[in-house]
C-alpha cells in the first residue's frame, strides 16, 4: 500500500471530521462515550478511508475486507465514519441511541448499513474476527479482517482463547489493533488489573507484532502495509493513543470515558476541530 | 397417532453417532455447512475420515467454549451454516453469553449440538458433567429452535431439519449409551406435540429424550390397572407446539411432565405456562427438583432422581385420586 503525502492531508482532514461528528451526536444524542471513540478516530479513519476495501453501495459485498469494533462502547467513531463514507445519512447521527434509530448504543450487524458484526460484550472481535477470517477461506475469498479491541478489553479471558486459536490456524489476514489508551471504565488499566509487557503475549502466541503511534497516519499506514504482508501469522498492532485524543479538555481525563459534553463544551470542543 | 414406540431398554443407538452421520450427509451435500469443535472431536466419534474429507471445513478451537461459539459467529456473519458441537453446559453455561448476544442477536445460522446432556447423559462423571439447565438457558434466549430427541432415530431426523431452518437453534444429545426409544422410527416433525399412547383421557404424560420410554411403560402400567391416558412426546421445546398442547390437555387435564432436567426453566415449566394461561388442565411436574445429583449408572440415577416408571404411575395416581376427591 502506498500514500501521498495527500493522502495525509486528506486523512487528517477526515479525522477531524470524525471527531467533529462524535462529540457533536454525543451531545446531540445526550448519551455515549467520547473518550474511547476519540481514541480510535485516527484508527477508524484510516482503515475505512484509505485501507479497507468496500462497497457503501453495496454493504453486503461478500469480497468486502471486514471491520469489528470489539470495544463496540467507542461506535459514535464507527457511525461517524459509515456515514461520511456514504453508508447512510450523517444526518442520521444525532439519532444515536434513541428509541427507533438504526444507530444502536452498541453495534447491531442487522441494524446500521456497514456494521460486520454486533459488539460491545467485550473481548469477542478476535474470536469473531477469526470466524469471518476461516470463512473467507471456506469461501475462496481474498479479504482482510481488522479489529479494534481496547487494552482493558484484553483482560478478558477469550482475547487469549483466540489469541491461541488465530496463531494455530495461520490467520494470516487477521489483523488486529490493540487501542492502548491505558483507561479503562473505572480508571487506568495498570492499576486495575495490570497487562504487564502486551505485545511479548502476543508474541509468545505467534502473532506478527508491530507498536505505533495510534494518531500518526503515516504510521498506521505502514504498519498495516507490513501486516497485510504477512501471510502465516496473524498480526497485532500496538496502537498508543490517548483516549479523548484532539480535545485538550478530554484528553487524558478518565471522566470523558462516558460523559456528555455541554452546548458549551462542545463549543470548545469544535473550535479546536477545525 | 399412536405406535412405533417399543418398550425394550436393551436395544441401544448413539446419538453421537447418530448426529455424526447426519451431518456427514449435510457436509456432503452442502459445502457452506462448517463446524466447529472444542476439543471434542473425539466425543462427537469424529473419525480420521471424515476430518480428512472435510478438512477446511472442520475447526477445532481447543479447550476454548466462548472462542468457540464467537468463532462460529463469525463463520455464520460470513453465510456459512455452522454446528458447533461439544459438551452441553459447557457450551450452554461458559459461552451463554456468546450464544446470546453474538449467535442469537443477530439471529446467525449456528445449531449448537450439547452432548452429554441430562443426568443420564452425564451419568457416571458426576455433577460437572451432567447438564440439566441447558434446556432452562436455551429456552430462555429469544430466537433459539430448543430440540430434545428422544433417541438415535430421532437425531438423525432432527438434524438435516434444523440445518433447512435458518436462524440458531440447541439440539440435546446424550452420552453414546442410548436406548432405541422409536423402532420402527417415527417421523419427525419440527415444533409439534405427538401423541405416542392414546387409550383414554384419564391422564396424560408428557416427556421428551429417553424418559419418553419410561413414560410408554408406565402408561402401559396404568392401563393394565385400568387407568387408561396418553403419553405425548415434547420435543420440541421452541417453537412450542402450544395449540397442540391445549387440545391435549382440554381433553386430557390430568398432566404430569417428565423430563431429564431442572423441574425449572423446561419442559415442566413450558407445559405450566400453558396450563396457566390457557386455564386448562392440573400439573405435576417430575425431573431434578432444583437439586445437584451425583455419580451412578445412568438407569439408577433416573430412578433415584425420581424419574422412574413408579413415579410416573404415582404421580398419575395422586393427580386423579385427587382429582376423584374434589369431585366428590
Amino acid at each position: 500500500m502506498t500514500w501521498t503525502e495527500q493522502d495525509i492531508r486528506d486523512l487528517t482532514q477526515h479525522g477531524r471530521q470524525l471527531r467533529r461528528d462524535v462529540v457533536t451526536m454525543i451531545h446531540l444524542a445526550g448519551d455515549g462515550h467520547p473518550g474511547p471513540s476519540l481514541s480510535i478516530a485516527d484508527l477508524v479513519t484510516a482503515l475505512y478511508f484509505r485501507v479497507m476495501r468496500v462497497k457503501p453501495e453495496d454493504p453486503a459485498w461478500e469480497g468486502r475486507d471486514r471491520f469489528i469494533l470489539s470495544k463496540g462502547h467507542a461506535c459514535p467513531a464507527l457511525y461517524g465514519a459509515l456515514a461520511r463514507r456514504g453508508y447512510f445519512s450523517p444526518d442520521l447521527l444525532p439519532t444515536l441511541r434513541s428509541l427507533g434509530s438504526i444507530l444502536q448504543g452498541h453495534p447491531d450487524m442487522n441494524k446500521t448499513p456497514g456494521v460486520d458484526s454486533t459488539s460491545g460484550s467485550l473481548g469477542n472481535g478476535i474470536s469473531i474476527g477469526l470466524g469471518m477470517t476461516l470463512a473467507g477461506r471456506v469461501n475462496q475469498q481474498s479479504y482482510f479482517t481488522y479489529v479494534i479491541a481496547g487494552d482493558g478489553e484484553i483482560q478478558e479471558g477469550i482475547v487469549w482463547e483466540a489469541a491461541m486459536a488465530a496463531a494455530h490456524y495461520r490467520a494470516g489476514t487477521l489483523i488486529v489493533f490493540v487501542d492502548h489508551n491505558g483507561y479503562q471504565s473505572g480508571g487506568p488499566v495498570a492499576s486495575i488489573s495490570g497487562l504487564g509487557a502486551i505485545l511479548p503475549k502476543w508474541a509468545a502466541f505467534g502473532w506478527h507484532c508491530q507498536e505505533i503511534d495510534g494518531h500518526d497516519y503515516r504510521a498506521i499506514l505502514t504498519a498495516v502495509a507490513l501486516a497485510q504482508a504477512e501471510t502465516e501469522r496473524p498480526s497485532c498492532i500496538l496502537a498508543h493513543t490517548k483516549k479523548g485524543k484532539g480535545i485538550p479538555f478530554m484528553e487524558a481525563d478518565n471522566s470523558w470515558h462516558k460523559r456528555i459534553p455541554t452546548r458549551a463544551e462542545l463549543d470548545e470542543a469544535l473550535a479546536v476541530l477545525v | 397417532m399412536s405406535g412405533g414406540a417399543v418398550v425394550t431398554p436393551l436395544h441401544m443407538e448413539s446419538t453421537r453417532v447418530a448426529f455424526l452421520e447426519a451431518l456427514t450427509a449435510l457436509m456432503e451435500s452442502d459445502p457452506k455447512v462448517v463446524v466447529v469443535f472444542a476439543d471434542s472431536v473425539k466425543v462427537f466419534r469424529a473419525t480420521e475420515e471424515f476430518l480428512h474429507r472435510f478438512a477446511g471445513r472442520v475447526f477445532d478451537v481447543g479447550i476454548a467454549e466462548q472462542n468457540a461459539v464467537a468463532t462460529s459467529a463469525g463463520l455464520a456473519a460470513c453465510r456459512l451454516t455452522v454446528f458447533t458441537c461439544t459438551y452441553a453446559g459447557f457450551l450452554t453455561m461458559r459461552a451463554c453469553e456468546q450464544i446470546r448476544t453474538f449467535v442469537a442477536y443477530p439471529g446467525l445460522d449456528v445449531k449448537f449440538i450439547g452432548a452429554n446432556a441430562g443426568i443420564f447423559g452425564g451419568e457416571r462423571e458426576g455433577v460437572t458433567h451432567q447438564f440439566f439447565e441447558d434446556l432452562a438457558i436455551m429456552r430462555s434466549i429469544p430466537g433459539v429452535t430448543v430440540v430434545v430427541p428422544a433417541d438415535a432415530s430421532e437425531v438423525r431426523q432432527a438434524v438435516p431439519v434444523l440445518a433447512r431452518t435458518h436462524g440458531p437453534a440447541y439440539l440435546r444429545i446424550g452420552s453414546g449409551r442410548d436406548p432405541v426409544v422409536f423402532d420402527p422410527p417415527a417421523s419427525f416433525e419440527l415444533g409439534k406435540v405427538r401423541l405416542l399412547r392414546d387409550t383414554g383421557t384419564e391422564f396424560v404424560v408428557l416427556a421428551n429424550g429417553y424418559l419418553l420410554m419410561r413414560a410408554l411403560e408406565a402408561a402401559d402400567r396404568l392401563q393394565s390397572e385400568g387407568i387408561c391416558g396418553r403419553v405425548a412426546e415434547v420435543h420440541t421445546l421452541r417453537p412450542l407446539d402450544v395449540e397442540g398442547l391445549v387440545q391435549i390437555l382440554r381433553e386430557s387435564p390430568l398432566a404430569v411432565t417428565v423430563e431429564d432436567h431442572q423441574v425449572n426453566g423446561a419442559l415442566g415449566s413450558a407445559v405450566a405456562e400453558v396450563i396457566a394461561e390457557h386455564g386448562v388442565g392440573r400439573l405435576v411436574r417430575l425431573g431434578l427438583q432444583d437439586v445437584f445429583p451425583e455419580s451412578g449408572d445412568a438407569f439408577a440415577l433416573l430412578d433415584r432422581y425420581r424419574m422412574g416408571i413408579s413415579d410416573i404411575v404415582q404421580a398419575v395416581h395422586k393427580l386423579c385420586g385427587n382429582s376423584a376427591k374434589s369431585q366428590s
